[in-house]
């Protein structure tokens, strides 16, 4: 073989191994990552080309009926680091640091938590949402410093973002709800509307290079977030602010100590008005706890550790060393503070079940009305005291109510008379009715955290009764329901025998305020025939006039109610005496009943307990506002007539006689003090309320408007006593409460004893029946 | 020696046909004129450069945009400069063709010797970035030293092969030298650090002592060696540099890298991501988006990937094809030389471009380490591209030699 054969043949060899082999390899190579792992690469390769942020939607609002504002979402900011932008080696740690500084500066992050951040490997850490707009000019300044110390940019940026705020603070703070920190509803309507209310969060996918700043070329797709729906609350503002006035008022007289309940309905179509459970919380601020909470929890000491069960058995508390004494207190410190939000957070008027006591006798009777097992015939005994079997079950009237009508019975709140209504109506049927009226399900508002009830359980079954059990459900003992239930069956007495839907939400409005969906206000059902409500109107009517709910009775208003005064099985404070809940169910006006309300005190414990004495004024008090507000139009009887106030006219710059003359035929009495002849000034002035046939002091002087009266005790007196102790006086009174009433007592004056006021001087007297133990 | 043994029956017609030509327009010279610049010159050959080179030129100023762009603020910036290196490169490359490649046979020593001084001279001159030496700085202008050496050692080989083409089958005239050549070549890339370069050279003296006609026993033998060097480099800790860049070897793809691994493997990453990214017919010319800031220097080595994700499969198998004709035509070239000399410096540079090619593509696909190998005609760079077409104009002088002869 030539020489040259053996280069030519080699450098063929030499050839084929290239183009072969190594041509070869290389496409093989090719080929396998573009078409077999092509599209998990590009995957791989879009997901770092597309920047992918997550926009936030707008968390709808939450009006009132009115349309007031009370919940809206306000424009912040989120600040997010991309940590992968870091240089690497020594820049990138001084970098790293001098960002966990400053956001530690301005945000007040942890440091080291925000270096351990910016130590990871990507593109998106969320380092603080809610961010108001001095920080989020600071975080602009750092970013300024980033390029100028460093030439970095895109590690630091701000995402819009949105806060809640609620205008009202506390008010209806159990039915609103409050959200957590990812705008996610916690607990109220934001809770159960959140998926209405959040909306659909936008993403923004667009191109951008390997730092992060957008390509030259077209690539962006915007998806743009849908702002969450609005709702149209049932809640009227203030409706709700009147509520809350007086059962915060309720809860300071009578010492209440597991909060106070009221609802406003409509007994026609469920809209709840008003749900308060006070005190609840300031929603802008739902982790804090009030200063009398914080105080409490201040005195946590080793006599409390021993109490609740924090020492172990057999060691001895007051040998404890110092840091285990102080672990457990901080743990039970701790446990006191969750404790004390879950009661505040807690929506009462559904979460909570009572026995409803002697408010329950409004639907005994109902039952047994529509049945037709009473008649004007019927009569039922009372000694004070009623026999079954073994136990004896004791009327509040220790002397008895003798023979009693079943009107007389439901006036008297007598205990055995609704035992013997309730032996007539029979277990199963008061099983049945006990159910029809709502009480065996949840009411199904629109809320969360709503109880179920607990009859009585026998043999495994529901509704299967004991003779006893009968006898004491008649008169709401022994079985428990919620505030809700109560008024919604306590609707249907009023409303024509309707169970309605309960219910806070009137519509639902989209972002646009189109609204999207109203509130269904179905009746469920028919559980008593109109006449029987009818009937039962006008005896729960006379019953807060004249009866045991006179209390609740409200001047110009056809009021019909019933009160209830029921034992609670916890004693709350470990006083050792029983505790009580003082409630009042209600409505008006009685010929056409339109609002129901239920106030419920739960463990008075300032003395009176009775829902005579401790709710129904406050029902007064609530009424006596909500239904002007509502436009219920009053209608005053003559005796009630005297009572309105009228507001002044102007007497001043007339003579005496002109002055005197026409403030005669406004309906006051004159009393003219000074030497003048013109009336230069006057007292009460132009246009302040003086009950009809009140005193207008008239000067005619400069020195005598100087002139200073005593205010006298008002309490403890009847009317008339305290009407010709003004007029001597020279002083006005506005009389509230039960006026009308022959055994009313005064209980309060809103200007106390011996202080010196003007003559005419308004005096606002509150009077209360007492001696009605229910 | 006889040019005979080289022709076919074609060409001994055409050598007649020629041979009659010329006899009536009397003995040709050699004429440098404009007109006369292809004559001769292996037409074939200079085509598939001048589509590689309009190709390559094309795909950098894709690739290279963005980066110049964003970095430079001119996005001409790449391109402007590859046109003119280009120019000066064929108008480097069309003169050296004139030039008998004979005149490298009588330096073949003298370069071997300069381009152990190149490679001594980086060793003293400040380093560049990464703290390596590879460039001498001619002003603006600087070249590889290892450029140098890979030119002095085909040619010095080719020189050596021809002369003593009888005794290569020896280990001291076929073996030695060539072993000699290249160990102490590769123990100052050593300290360069030039990994890559060392493989190539390696490569490169292979095939050289193969063509040569050494006996291929040494071969494997080599191979041993060379197997047992680099495990006595690996232990002595010398690879540190390369170390660093293997550590991220075939671990590109892979999901949980800590920070340091994620940085050192970005470039592969993003290569593989670009060239998955591609397809079968890839996202069009000039719609590459991993060339905006991921994938780093996107103009010099990695520039296929670009190709893979603008073009595709198809276009870069294409693109390969024209390469694998080159390197075709190369050879072609190469055996029609009418000395052994030309022959064996022909297949050496020729072998070079084809051996670029393939480790620049193994090396972009993560199956090589990422050690700075560039693609011919397509990479940026002054000094390589000039190398590189200065490489091409000795092939061309060979064709033009083998050519004129036969007339």
């Amino acid at each position: 073989m030539g020489a040259n054969q053996k280069l030519r043949r080699r450098t063929v060899w030499l050839l084929i191994i290239i183009l072969a082999v190594g041509f070869g390899a290389v496409i093989t190579r090719l080929a396998f990552l573009q078409l077999v792992q092509g599209e998990e690469l590009q995957r791989r390769a879009i997901e770092q080309q597309l920047s992918d942020t997550p926009v936030s939607a707008k968390r709808g609002t939450i009006y009132d009926t009115k349309g007031k504002i009370l919940a809206q979402s306000a424009s912040v900011w989120q600040v997010v680091m991309a940590p992968a932008y870091f240089d690497d080696g020594a820049d990138g740690e001084e970098q790293r640091r001098f960002v966990a500084k400053r956001l530690h500066e301005i945000l007040g992050v942890d440091e080291n938590e925000t270096y351990e951040e910016t130590t990871q490997n990507t593109y998106y850490v969320s380092v603080k949402r809610k961010v108001e707009t001095s920080e989020k000019e600071q975080i602009i300044e750092l970013q300024n410093e980033l390029a100028e110390k460093y030439q970095k940019s895109g590690i630091i940026s701000l995402l819009d973002d949105y806060k809640r705020y609620y205008p009202y603070s506390d008010l209806a703070s159990s039915v609103i709800g409050f959200t957590g920190s990812e705008d996610q509803g916690l607990s109220g309507v934001e809770f159960q509307y959140n998926e209405y209310l959040s909306g659909t969060p936008g993403r923004i996918v667009s191109a951008q290079n390997g730092v992060q700043t957008e390509m030259p070329f077209d690539y962006n797709q915007n998806i743009g977030a849908i702002d969450g729906s609005s709702l149209v609350l049932t809640i009227d503002e203030t409706v709700q602010s009147i509520v809350e006035k007086y059962m915060k008022q309720g809860v300071i007289d009578h010492n209440v100590h597991e909060r106070g309940v009221c609802i406003v309905m409509d007994v026609n179509n469920g809209e709840v008005l008003a749900m308060a459970s006070v005190n609840g919380f300031d929603l802008n601020k739902p982790y804090a706890i009030s200063d009398d909470q914080q105080k409490e929890i201040d005195a946590i000491d080793t006599e409390y550790l021993v109490k609740h069960d924090y020492i172990e058995e057999g060691v001895d508390p007051y040998k404890l060393s110092e840091s285990k004494k102080k672990e457990l207190i901080e743990k039970a410190k701790a446990e006191a503070n969750s404790a004390a939000l879950a009661r505040n957070w807690r929506n009462k008027a559904i979460s909570d079940t009572y026995y409803p006591g002697s408010v329950f006798k409004m639907v005994t009777l109902s039952m047994a009305l529509q049945e037709g097992v009473v008649n004007e015939n019927s009569r039922f005994g009372c000694s004070g005291a009623f026999q079954l079997y073994n136990d004896t079950i004791h009327c509040h009237n220790t002397a008895g109510h003798g023979s009693q009508t079943y009107q007389e019975c439901l006036w008297n709140s007598c205990n055995p008379g609704f035992i013997q209504i309730g032996q007539l109506v029979g277990k199963e049927k008061f099983w049945d009715y006990y159910q029809a009226f709502g009480f065996s399900d949840k009411t199904g508002i629109d809320l969360p955290g709503e109880s179920d009830d607990q009859f009585f359980i026998h043999d495994g079954v529901e509704g299967n009764m004991l003779d006893t059990d009968l006898a004491v459900a008649s008169f709401g003992q022994n079985f428990s329901i919620t505030p809700i239930q109560m008024i919604t069956a306590a609707s249907a007495v009023a409303n024509g025998g309707r169970i309605v839907q309960p219910h806070v939400v009137k519509q639902i409005l989209d972002s646009n305020g189109k609204v999207v969906k109203n509130t269904s206000t179905e009746t469920k059902r028919q559980v008593i025939s109109e006449s029987v409500s009818k009937e039962m109107c006008g005896i729960l009517e006379e019953n807060a006039t004249t009866g045991s709910g006179k209390n609740g009775y409200v001047a110009g208003y056809r009021v019909g109610g019933k009160t209830g005064t029921s034992e609670k099985l916890i004693d709350v404070n470990d006083d050792g005496a029983d505790d009580y809940i003082a409630s009042f169910c209600g409505f008006a006006p009685a010929n056409n009943p339109q609002y129901a309300a239920l106030v419920f005190f739960d463990a008075p414990l300032g003395g009176s307990y009775y829902g005579s004495e401790v709710a129904a004024p406050v029902f007064a008090s609530i009424m006596s506002e909500v239904l002007p507000y509502l436009d219920v139009a009053a209608q005053y009887t003559d005796e009630e007539m005297s009572n309105i106030d009228t507001a002044a006219g102007s007497y001043t710059g007339q003579s005496i006689e002109d002055a005197t003359k026409a403030a005669e035929a406004d309906g006051f009495s004159v009393t003219v003090k000074g030497e003048g002849s013109t009336v230069i000034s006057q007292s009460p002035a132009t246009g302040a309320s003086i009950p009809t046939g009140g005193t207008i002091v008239l000067y005619t002087d400069q020195s005598a408007s100087t002139d200073k009266v005593t205010v006298p005790n008002f309490v403890g007196m009847g009317v008339s006593e305290v009407n010709g102790l003004a007029a001597a006086n020279n002083l006005n009174v506005s009389m509230t409460g039960m006026v009308s009433s022959s055994d009313g007592t005064s209980t309060s004056q809103s200007i106390p004893e011996g202080n010196q006021v003007a003559p005419g001087t308004v005096i606002t007297v509150t009077f209360s029946s007492s001696g009605i133990a229910d | 020696m006889s040019t005979i043994e080289n022709t076919s029956r074609r060409r001994v017609r055409d050598y007649e046909r020629d041979r009659h030509a010329s006899d009536k327009r009397g003995r040709r010279k050699i004429n440098f004129s404009l007109l006369s610049i292809g004559k001769g010159i292996d037409i074939p050959f200079v085509l598939l450069i001048l589509v590689l080179l309009t190709i390559g030129i094309t795909m950098m100023f894709s690739a290279s945009y963005p980066v110049a762009y964003y970095e430079i603020g001119d996005s001409y910036y790449y391109l402007k400069r590859q046109l003119l290196f280009a120019l000066v490169g064929l108008a480097i490359m069309f003169g050296i063709s004139f030039l008998d490649y004979h005149y490298y046979h009588r330096f073949a020593a003298i370069i071997l010797g300069l381009s152990y001084f190149a490679l001594l001279l980086v060793l003293v001159l400040p380093s560049q970035e990464g703290g390596v030496h590879r460039w001498i700085g001619f002003g603006a202008f600087g070249i590889q030293a290892s450029e140098i050496s890979k030119f002095a050692i085909i040619l010095f080989l080719a020189h050596w092969g021809s002369r003593y083409y009888d005794r290569m089958d020896t280990f001291k005239f076929g073996i030695l030298p060539g072993a000699a050549v290249f160990l102490s070549t590769a123990l100052l890339l050593l300290f360069e650090p030039h990994y890559s370069c060392i493989v190539i050279i390696g490569i490169l003296t292979v095939i050289m002592l193969y063509v040569s006609g050494i006996k291929v026993k040494w071969l494997a033998i080599g191979a041993a060696i060379l197997a047992v060097l680099i495990l006595l480099l690996w232990v002595t800790g010398m690879l540190t540099y390369a170390m660093e860049r293997m550590d991220g070897w075939g671990q590109a793809l892979n999901e949980d890298l800590d920070r340091e691994m994620w940085n050192s493997t970005w470039q592969t990453r993003n290569s593989l991501y670009a060239i998955g990214s591609g397809g079968l017919f890839g996202l069009g010319l000039g719609q590459s988006r991993q060339k905006y800031l991921y994938l780093p220097e996107p103009q010099n080595d990695f520039i296929f990937a670009i190709v893979c994700e603008e073009l595709g499969l198809v276009g870069a198998v294409i693109i390969l094809l024209i390469f694998a004709l080159l390197v075709w035509r190369g050879v072609i070239i190469a055996l029609r030389a009418r000395d052994r000399f030309g022959k064996l410096l022909g297949i050496g540079l020729i072998s070079h471009i084809g051996l670029q090619v393939i480790l620049n593509i193994l090396v972009i696909t993560d199956w090589l380490p990422n050690t700075g190998i560039s693609l011919p005609f397509f990479s940026y760079g002054g000094s390589s591209l000039l190398t590189l077409m200065f490489e091409m104009g000795v092939i061309l002088s060979i064709s033009r030699s083998s050519n004129i002869e036969k007339s």
